[in-house]
């Protein structure tokens, strides 16, 4: 089987990068009405999983644009505005966890499901992370606060979405890869 | 489920002003503002942010949604998190200070005595929070309401990112209406077989597991169809030269302008707080007063 290239961004992925972007922004809008008490600005929805699925299914970089714009839009349409901290960490997400999309070449087998889990784990983390890091510079929080208030109720939930949906996505996936012939 | 976009034309300031423009202004205004603690500047972006508000001729009802969740943002941030809890200061506010109730405080009615550290140092901090965070939120609070989705591929490609990075911009909000159309066609027929999404009954490993319904069909559909538009767009060799835009925009005297004003903002900024130290949190001797 061809060895699938990491950071390649043809028109097929041109074209994944805007579905999982669109997909992000419908169904977090769908879920967007759940925000977690305490938590500032972060909302539980399960569209999390979208930017992930994208990143290990298609590669980093649509990872990235399907959380980075995915995030964007779908504020645009909650009418919450731009907050360029949060989509990129949103970005992030997908991109650390596309990071492991060459080596998965068979979505059902056991070893690649648990690959992805390890990267989804990884990915929130990074993302979050730095989204929630950058309140201390915007809002001027301290250390305490960015754990408690923004990074926890923001990595958790996500966390658990990730766990639970992804590898019912690439299952799914699967079916498709196999009947259309794909890679 | 119905999916729209906020923005409408309102013959507005805002409506004239190029895109491009409007997005380096604000990210030059978010840098610039977050650079200080100092209230004498971050008045200045207030008002700055307050006249630039006013420019996209909003009204309350249209705003409502966004400015509930910059309520619910401040709220924690300050109130909770900077006022009562005494965290969320950052290593801005030096430690100690003089307290605001140094014997505490009785209730009326219930008679509990109350002993409450806030400072008032940490109760300027929290004014000056206010205003940093929320003239932020006024200059970004408007891009739904005042700026057409048509332009942001074409905008983003102006600002310098790459032609393949702003077509998939593009393409994503075009698919926003069928993919919202798919995921209510979806749920329809999920619903004809029983599904209940809003189903109250389990824990959250339940409600989650029980959105792959919804979420799989609809993912699983939409990857299969991106295969014709991919195809379609490889025969018209997507990516082969140059590309154009449908949506075209020209910049006028006052864009230029404006971008002057924001590189001044950002210039003067960073002389300000590298050069001449200007930037750090700094109680006012009136406001001791008014407490002391």
């Amino acid at each position: 089987m061809k060895k699938k290239s990491l950071w390649k961004f043809g028109t097929r992925e041109v074209v994944y990068a805007a579905i999982g972007a669109a997909l992000y922004a419908v169904l977090g809008y769908a879920t967007n009405m759940l925000p977690i008490l305490g938590s500032g600005n972060v909302s539980f929805r399960p569209a999390v999983v979208i930017p992930m699925f994208f990143g290990i299914a298609f590669g980093p970089i649509v990872g990235f644009i399907s959380g980075f714009v995915g995030n964007i839009l779908s504020d645009l349409l909650s009418g919450w505005g731009f907050w360029f901290w949060w989509d990129l960490g949103n970005g992030l997400m997908g991109l650390v966890t596309g990071l492991i999309s060459a080596s998965i070449i068979d979505f059902k087998a056991t070893k690649s499901i648990l690959l992805a889990e390890i990267f989804v784990v990884l990915g929130v983390f990074v993302g979050m992370g730095v989204a929630s890091l950058s309140e201390m510079w915007v809002s001027g929080a301290d250390m305490n606060t960015v754990i408690f208030a923004n990074f926890l109720p923001a990595f958790i939930p996500n966390v658990i979405n990730g766990l639970i949906l992804v590898p019912i996505l690439m299952v799914a996936y699967s079916a498709i890869v196999s009947r259309s012939g794909r890679n | 489920m119905l999916v729209s976009w906020h923005f409408r034309y309102r013959n507005s300031i805002m409506d004239r002003i190029d895109p491009r423009a409007r997005w380096i202004f604000s990210f030059a205004f978010l840098i610039s503002a977050t650079l200080f603690w100092n209230a004498r500047f971050l008045i200045f972006f207030f008002l700055t942010a307050i006249v630039w508000y006013t420019f996209g001729r909003t009204t309350w009802k249209e705003t409502r949604r966004g400015w509930m969740l910059i309520s619910f943002m401040l709220f924690t941030m300050i109130v909770l998190n900077t006022i009562i809890t005494g965290g969320g200061a950052g290593g801005v506010v030096p430690p100690g200070g003089i307290k605001l109730w140094p014997d505490g405080f009785t209730l009326p009615l219930v008679n509990w005595h109350i002993r409450f550290g806030l400072t008032i140092e940490r109760l300027w901090f929290a004014i000056c929070q206010l205003l940093r965070l929320g003239s932020i939120s006024m200059i970004f609070v408007l891009f739904p309401y005042t700026m057409d989705s048509r332009a942001y591929g074409a905008t983003f490609k102006g600002l310098g990112l790459p032609d393949r990075l702003a077509y998939a911009m593009e393409l994503a909000f075009r698919y926003i209406p069928t993919l919202a159309r798919d995921l209510s066609v979806t749920l329809d027929a999920q619903k004809a077989r029983g599904y209940e999404l809003e189903k109250v009954k389990g824990g959250l490993f339940s409600k989650i597991v029980r959105i792959a319904p919804l979420l799989v069909p609809v993912t699983m559909n939409a990857i299969v169809a991106s295969e014709d538009v991919a195809n379609a767009m490889d025969l018209r060799c997507f990516g082969q030269a140059k590309r154009t835009w449908l949506y075209k925009l020209t910049y006028h005297w006052w864009d230029y302008l404006l971008i002057a004003f924001s590189i001044l903002i950002l210039v003067g900024s960073l002389v300000a707080v590298y050069g001449f130290k200007l930037g750090g949190f700094w109680v006012p001797g009136f406001f001791y007063q008014l407490f002391v």
